[in-house]
């Protein structure tokens, strides 16, 4: 190879060929690369930040539903009902009275309605179906009742509450979420009432001290466990009010069989106990309509209960901080219900779009799998012209000797170009010292992976130029399989396959899923879409002429890979995957580090998409690229990973509030078919199946690792922060493709810069 | 709970020419496969694995005192206790089996005797009548006192004694005596180890499923052994896989399966078990100790994940060193904290009682705030309780060891390191 074998040393002192990427604008070289900055204290301190905003999103998601739960008695609901007790210790003269009973200041009478008058009394509500039926009813024959709502049912809905003061009727409570009391502590019962009577304030800008226990009956039914519940709810200032007669009707007897037995005997008066709430109230609806006008004919009067008492009415105008603090209730509880609702929408939405994701993938991995595995599929003429590998390297000591030693192993003619960018651990002198034939070295000062790259275009031979990072080791048949699909002249670009080696532990075995996945599955779909994203930088091959033509790399990015990828498609080029030109990659295996390199990669993919926005106007391919590719990839890859985190508090909320089991198995099917589809795309590699048991386990610590990283490069982009990021930290582990893992463990230098290696289009998110 | 000996194992076998047994130091060194990898440290305690006896040890005497199921969730003591003592049971079985089950014995038993001592004449102060005791059967019941001596079986105890006014709940035997199964499914584990090792190295997989099977059969109602066999059979099937599990950490043999394996498989055992506990759930509702299937599945997978990250610190990193004091004692009195805790929580309660006769305790708010915060304040007077009873009982189980009394062996200077 003669003068090409010669090692460029001494540091150069500009690129050869200057990279053509347009100048960066001021915001983008905020994020240009510097040399290697030390683990400063400022970056510590900046580590809370990035936490506080999605901790926050989430605990005010978090509350938001908890406050649904809660007042759609999901929580803190309790529904067992007391047998019946013993009547020792409750005063005759109340099992004998009245049914209202007040033992207010001490005292202990049972009150009863004279005669010929109807007290009404409806319970449970209000509903927002029957209430408004119930009260066309009343007011269609002008009678007055009473209501005796629960604090969660007027909550939500106030504006029925608000309809029966307005119109002449009483309301009293009936406590917040309807336990039976004789069961709770006086502390639990004080909030009880004070929680009812704050959602009647908000609702109704009234007080009552009117009450009627759940579950209660008549006078003589109150027992020794009920007794001393209605003597404390009296010492706190309210009125307990049973019944004389019940109709039943939640048995749903039948509207006849309802005012049969509502009906009091011989001209009584009597106060009747019906429900609007709590299921079908149809009979009570209609038994209310012949009830009414037949007792209405017999004399009887329907009042609410302080007027057939004759008494000052039991409702009193709040005003003052009281109303604004019940408004407010009301206005939360609204709120929180319409968020819930809107979100329970958005939530369908993404599992739509995930499904529908799903089976595209399956379709088009299917149809690419297919057409490229026929016999007669061919790119074209099989390409042997020599190529040029250019290897960017950034302290790379640990692994760069793997790396050129797999290259020099290579069955098709390379050109192995070396940049090191200013590595401070002897990159270069490792790989000097192997004194390799074909293999260059080219050093620079320390500029970050595009100069690198450009420089080594540069340096390049031939026309076709393989790039890969320095910590990747490829099979010797991958260059050439990276190669061929260049028989097509239209094809401008070729993305390989990376693979995880290190992939025994946890960690590794969830980005090995991941990897499998987004090569097989998402990248042919892109490919069959003609809208691949991003060329890996750890495995990808380009034409000369078409990085000229895209200006070469560039730093506006911190996705270069994915800059030049979009750079390509514009301008006409095809960029097509390789499926059997595997690389093999070292993932991050700490949680610092893969969140430092996610997060380079999806903010890298934002500002990618943003500064290629210009697409969606353009005509030609570049137009075709900007309406077809450019909303796909921010659809999968931006948008709906955001939503993701839905999935996983509502799960959570399921789980917790009910239903649990429908929950459960819901997250177990969209499991399967993640299942189904990881196990499919194992197939078409052709990997073991064994690491699939780490799915269930990356669905519910892997994922939401990835959308808080997403959800943070969000906050930056739109914040404008700055963004820098530690190199990953090597451990030389990945050794021959396939080849056994060492388990040594290596500190390295870490620092900014170097080192992009880029992998999976898709995101783990969805 | 590890009870006897682990933390003095190194001292046994660096003094092994003084216990006439040949070559134990060498040999031991020689037949670990993990020797080559991680050289045990000075005074060869594992840090990590004294942290996670004395997390198990707070961890229990927290559940005893505030009786919250959950915390058999968040941390399964007693199947990391048996782990780790089936770890060492491991490394001790390179001598010959007979001398390292008595030595095992010589060390759990003296404990226990005194423990005995003073807890069975205060039961029969208190009125028990084990001879009229039905739950003991008579006379004929008798013998079962002899676990006393040596635990075979539990150790028996009255339900119930004195009343409720009097000066400790009736329930008191129970609260004392109640632990002590621990002793006699401990003393079966290491009668059984020799047997267990042997088929452990011989056929791994079964021999450390097994007892997870056997679980499913006797720990789920579809087969029921009556009697204190019964409850002996049930503690060893639910423990027993944690037991070998030790084995496997201490024979490298767990760290030569995958990561991602050892740890996806147990999350997914782990989750059957909570599915198991969900449908089956106790008097306490979550709380494992009701639910052998669960306590089995999830101690197993709790341990594996714990064993399969196990770092081999030979000292406390970072923050962790400031407990390096209560973690060294922990370990040096596991058996005394374990046999005496639950009486000091029993014994706690009059002793705080006192507390509503102080001269500023006499208003209804005083009162009512003292009766809310109760059992915050049973939980900071039983550690002095137990400190008192390390002080009182503690050096027994140097003597039981062979060494030399100590009195409080924090690890800190004078006759209390931990390097003796």
């Amino acid at each position: 190879m003669g003068p090409r074998n010669r090692r460029t040393t001494g540091t150069a002192t500009g690129p050869a060929r200057p990279s053509r990427s347009s100048g960066s604008s001021p915001s983008s070289r905020s994020l240009r690369m510097s040399g290697p900055a030390p683990r400063s204290a400022a970056r510590r301190r900046r580590l809370p930040l990035r936490l506080l905003l999605p901790t926050l999103l989430l605990a005010a998601l978090m509350a938001m539903l908890m406050l649904r739960g809660y007042v759609h008695s999901e929580i803190l609901a309790d529904h067992r009902i007391r047998p019946e007790a013993t009547t020792d210790e409750v005063p005759q003269k109340i099992l004998d009275g009245g049914p209202v009973i007040d033992t207010r200041d001490g005292h202990e009478t049972g009150l009863r309605v004279p005669d010929h008058r109807l007290v009404l009394t409806f319970d449970d509500g209000p509903d927002p179906t029957w209430t408004p039926k119930v009260l066309d009813v009343l007011e269609r024959h002008h009678a007055h009742a009473v209501f005796f709502v629960t604090g969660t049912m007027t909550s939500r809905y106030p504006a029925l509450v608000r309809r029966m003061v307005a119109e002449g009727h009483e309301v009293g409570l009936h406590t917040f979420n309807h336990p039976d009391l004789s069961y709770q502590s006086r502390s639990r019962i004080d909030w009880e009432l004070s929680q009812n009577q704050l959602a009647i304030t908000g609702a109704a800008g009234v007080r009552t001290s009117l009450f009627r226990p759940p579950y209660s009956s008549f006078a003589d039914a109150m027992d020794d466990r009920s007794w001393p519940v209605t003597r404390y709810i009296g010492s706190r200032g309210y009125i307990t009010v049973v019944n004389d007669t019940d109709s039943e009707d939640w048995q749903k007897p039948g509207a006849g069989e309802i005012v049969r037995r509502a009906t009091p005997k011989g001209g009584k008066g009597a106060i009747v106990l019906m429900h609007d709430s709590g299921g079908d109230r149809h009979q009570t609806v209609e038994a209310l309509d012949r009830f009414i006008p037949e007792l209405q004919a017999r004399g009887y009067r329907f009042d609410n209960l302080t007027e057939a008492l004759g008494a000052p009415s039991a409702l009193t105008p709040v005003t003052g901080p009281d109303l604004w603090q019940g408004k407010a209730w009301i206005f939360l509880v609204q709120a929180s219900d319409d968020i819930t609702g809107t979100l329970a929408i958005c939530l369908a939405v993404v599992g739509g779009l995930v499904i529908a994701r799903f089976a595209l993938m399956l379709l088009l991995s299917g149809a690419h799998s297919r057409r490229v595995r026929r016999k007669d599929f061919r790119w074209g003429p099989p390409v042997t012209e020599p190529v040029s590998v250019l290897v960017p390297a950034y302290n790379e000591a640990k692994c760069i000797e793997a790396t050129v030693r797999s290259l020099a192993a290579s069955k098709h003619p390379v050109e192995i170009v070396v940049v090191d960018d200013g590595s401070a651990d002897g990159t270069a002198d490792i790989v000097e010292a192997l004194n390799l034939p074909g293999v260059r070295v080219v050093r620079q000062r320390n500029a970050g992976k595009p100069a690198a790259l450009n420089r080594g275009i540069a340096h390049a031979s031939y026309d076709l130029i393989v790039m890969m990072d320095g910590d990747t080791v490829f099979e010797p048949s991958t260059v050439r399989e990276l190669v061929q699909p260049f028989g097509d002249p239209g094809v401008g670009a070729v993305a390989g396959n990376a693979k995880v080696g290190n992939r025994d532990s946890l960690i590794g075995a969830w980005q090995h899923i991941e990897y499998v996945m987004g090569f097989n599955l998402d990248r042919r779909m892109y490919d069959v879409l003609r809208c691949m994203p991003t060329i890996p930088g750890a495995v990808g091959a380009f034409r000369r002429s078409a990085l000229e033509e895209a200006g070469g790399m560039s730093h506006d990015t911190l996705a270069e890979d994915t800059d030049i990828t979009m750079a390509l498609h514009r301008a006409g080029w095809r960029v097509v995957y390789a499926e059997n030109a595997r690389a093999w990659t070292e993932a991050p295996e700490s949680v610092q580090q893969l969140w430092s390199q996610r997060y380079r990669w999806s903010y890298g993919t934002m500002q990618a998409i943003w500064k290629h926005r210009g697409a969606l106007l353009d005509r030609g391919p570049s137009g075709r690229f900007g309406r077809v590719g450019l909303p796909l990839v921010s659809l999968f890859m931006v948008v709906a990973p955001l939503l993701a985190p839905l999935i996983d508090v509502f799960l959570l909320y399921g789980v917790v509030f009910g239903p649990t089991r429908r929950t459960v198995l819901a997250w177990l099917g969209v499991l399967a078919i993640q299942a189904v589809c990881a196990a499919y795309a194992f197939r078409l590699d052709k990997e073991r199946m064994t690491h699939l048991i780490s799915l269930p386990l990356q669905q519910i610590l892997y994922r939401q690792l990835m959308y808080v990283v997403l959800l943070q490069s969000w906050i930056t982009a739109l914040t404008g922060g700055r963004l820098r990021w530690q190199k990953l930290r090597r451990t030389g582990v990945v050794e021959a493709p396939g080849g056994p893992v060492r388990r040594e463990r290596a500190a390295v230098v870490s620092g900014d810069g170097g080192g992009v290696d880029r992998a999976p289009d898709r995101s783990a998110v969805t | 709970m590890t009870v006897p000996d682990e933390k003095a194992e190194p001292a046994v076998t660096t003094r092994s020419g003084e216990e006439a047994e040949p070559g134990g130091l060498p040999q031991t060194l020689a037949t670990d496969p993990t020797a080559d990898r991680r050289p045990p440290p000075p005074g060869g305690r594992d840090r990590y694995l004294d942290l996670l006896r004395a997390l198990a040890l707070v961890r229990v005497v927290v559940y005893h005192l505030f009786g919250w199921g959950w915390l058999t969730i968040l941390f399964p003591s007693m199947g990391v206790m048996f782990a780790l003592a089936g770890s060492l049971m491991a490394r001790s079985l390179n001598r010959p089996a007979p001398s390292v089950i008595r030595g095992r014995l010589r060390r759990l038993l003296p404990p226990l005797w005194v423990f005995a001592a003073v807890l069975v004449p205060l039961m029969l102060y208190a009125g028990w009548n084990p001879v009229s005791d039905p739950d003991l059967g008579g006379l004929t019941g008798l013998p079962k006192l002899l676990d006393y001596l040596v635990p075979v079986g539990a150790p028996p105890y009255p339900e119930h004694l004195g009343s409720d006014s009097g000066l400790l709940d009736p329930t008191w035997p129970t609260d004392a005596a109640g632990p002590l199964w621990y002793l006699r499914a401990y003393l079966w584990f290491v009668v059984a180890s020799p047997v267990l090792l042997w088929a452990f190295r011989r056929v791994p997989w079964p021999t450390l499923l097994a007892p997870l099977a056997l679980t499913a059969v006797v720990g789920t109602g579809l087969v029921t052994i009556p009697g204190e066999t019964g409850e002996a059979i049930k503690d060893f099937a639910v423990y027993g896989s944690c037991w070998i599990l030790g084995f496997a950490h201490h024979d490298g043999a767990l760290r030569r399966v995958p990561r991602y394996i050892a740890v996806s498989s147990s999350a997914l055992l782990m989750a059957v078990g909570l599915w198991w506990a969900s449908g089956h759930r106790g008097p306490d509702g979550w709380d494992l100790n009701d639910i052998p299937l669960a306590q089995a599945t999830w101690s197993f997978g709790v341990v594996v994940i714990l064993l399969q990250y196990s770092p081999s610190w030979t000292e406390l990193p970072g923050r962790l060193r400031r407990w390096d004091g209560p973690i060294t004692l922990a370990n040096n009195r596991a058996v005394t904290i374990y046999l005496w805790h639950n009486a000091l929580i029993t014994a706690a309660v009059p002793l705080l009682d006192q507390a509503y006769n102080l001269p500023f305790m006499q208003t209804d708010t005083a009162t009512s705030f003292l009766d809310k915060t109760y059992p915050f304040w049973t939980f900071t007077l039983v550690w002095p309780l137990i400190a008192l009873a390390i002080l009182t009982f503690g050096w027994i189980e140097d003597l039981a060891a062979n060494r030399s009394p100590r009195l409080w062996p924090n690890g800190r200077g004078g006759r209390g390191n931990r390097a003796s």
